[in-house]
């Protein structure tokens, strides 16, 4: 109570001022029509306005769930695609109607981490062995383009061999005309790939589009990788020496496809009785 | 004593006579003559803030339900009463404020008391006419009306300064 009456003596004019101005605008809102009119008007403005910032934070938080509901709708429509399902027409007595039964499916991942400035760089993504994650599986971007190859995997976390890491090795073909060879980084420019091995009496172009070629059982084909920026054939060599300009910018990689082939166990089967 | 008489004079000279003399409602011309102001300007030094507020309220009310605008002059007499004090602060003589008495021409001279005057006068239009408006949409308005009203308005303070010019 003290408190309250040294307050009031330290603060009582400002106190009665605010009493008496709330006072006089209630009264003014209260019975004053073109004032009440301004005042509802504004006061809906702000209403709304605020409304409208509520909203854009709700969406905000919504973005979560629609990125998810993304993920799994791209996830469908590269399922559908022909590039990622097996083949089982097969011409008998005759021809059966064209069918196909799904080969490759994807999990969608989030870049942990990643590094381009190393000569053998790797990438951490948030989904692991849980999620069905196993070394060597391939990681695309969710644009366009390779980002590398599943190394390890933990409960939850997986590592991942970089495009940009000098021991990576990507089977890559000409789209025009299907030459295939090896995709290569010798270190340096992040954006730049080698193509090796492609012979010299193939015909390349500038501009020419890479893309998987699928023989390796760990991409599906024909994934964009990048287009040609120069083609040299030494004197006296029989391979060309080609610099490949990715699509994709691996320092910014944000969302990632985890690429699994349903038929993997066949291939290591063969693989192994191959070995034998 | 005075100040209560003066209290009602103020009120019935504005609400009887100044209020018929105002011209016009909508558009930037407009004519107004607020006189009841000057009881604020006129209260004692010593007047605590508080009573001095009370009574700008009271004053404005009155006003209001003759005017039909409830609250407006009473917002804007207490905007008015609340700043007195630092207009008072600006204007104080070199030898300060003898307390006891009220800032009037008697007291303080005619040039002193129409700065004064004219001041809280200007604030006193502004606080109206933006009252009156309720938006800031309107400020060219709001001063214009000031613009207009103040001249007016500031006659008869000088007016009745002149007349009676009483002493307490």
């Amino acid at each position: 109570m003290r408190g309250l009456l040294q307050l009031f003596a330290a603060y009582g004019g400002f106190l009665a001022f605010f009493l008496l101005e709330a006072t006089s605008l209630v009264l003014i809102v209260q019975y004053n029509h073109r004032q009440k009119d301004i005042f509802n008007n504004s006061w809906g403005l702000l209403t709304a306005a605020a409304e409208k910032q509520v909203d854009n934070i709700t969406e905000y938080w919504g973005l979560k769930a629609r990125v998810l509901d993304l993920q799994a709708r791209n996830i469908k429509l590269m399922e559908e695609r022909d590039n990622a399902r097996y083949s089982t027409a097969v011409y008998r007595d005759s021809l059966q109607a064209d069918s196909t039964a799904p080969m490759f499916t994807f999990i969608a991942a989030n870049v942990v981490s990643n590094s381009i400035i190393s000569a053998n760089n790797s990438l951490r993504l948030d989904r692991g062995a849980a999620d069905g994650v196993k070394p060597h599986m391939g990681v695309i971007s969710s644009d366009e383009g390779l980002v590398g190859i599943v190394r390890e995997t933990a409960e939850h976390y997986c590592r991942v061999m970089s495009l940009l890491h000098s021991q990576s090795r990507i089977k890559a073909s000409i789209r025009r005309n299907g030459y295939f060879g090896t995709l290569a980084w010798n270190g340096g420019d992040p954006m730049r790939m080698q193509l090796e091995a492609i012979p010299k009496h193939a015909e390349v172009a500038v501009g020419d589009t890479i893309q998987t070629s699928g023989y390796s059982q760990i991409f599906p084909k024909g994934i964009l990788i990048g287009k040609v920026e120069s083609a040299k054939l030494g004197p006296g060599e029989n391979f060309y020496t080609i610099t490949v300009k990715l699509f994709n910018d691996l320092s910014k990689v944000q969302y990632v496809y985890i690429v699994d082939n349903l038929m993997r166990d066949e291939h290591e089967e063969l693989d192994r009785a191959e070995d034998e | 004593m005075i100040h209560i008489t003066r209290f009602f004079a103020f009120y019935i000279f504005q609400v009887l006579i100044l209020k018929r003399l105002s011209i016009g409602w909508e558009g930037p011309v407009f004519f107004n003559f607020l006189l009841y102001p000057m009881f604020i300007f006129l209260l004692p030094l010593r007047t605590p803030q508080v009573v001095a507020l009370f009574s700008a309220f009271a004053l404005g009310i009155l006003v209001d339900m003759s005017y039909d605008s409830l609250g407006v002059h009473a917002g804007a007499s207490v905007l008015t009463a609340y700043i007195r004090p630092w207009v008072l602060g600006w204007l104080e003589p070199r030898d300060g404020y003898n307390v006891n008495y009220s800032p009037n021409k008697a007291r303080m001279g005619a040039p002193w008391f129409l700065r004064y005057a004219s001041i809280l006068m200007a604030f006193h239009l502004v606080f109206y006419y933006s009252l009156d408006a309720f938006s800031p949409v309107y400020i060219v308005d709001i001063l214009l009306k000031t613009l207009y009203s103040f001249p007016l308005s500031m006659i008869f303070v000088i007016m009745v300064a002149y007349i009676f010019d009483p002493e307490a």
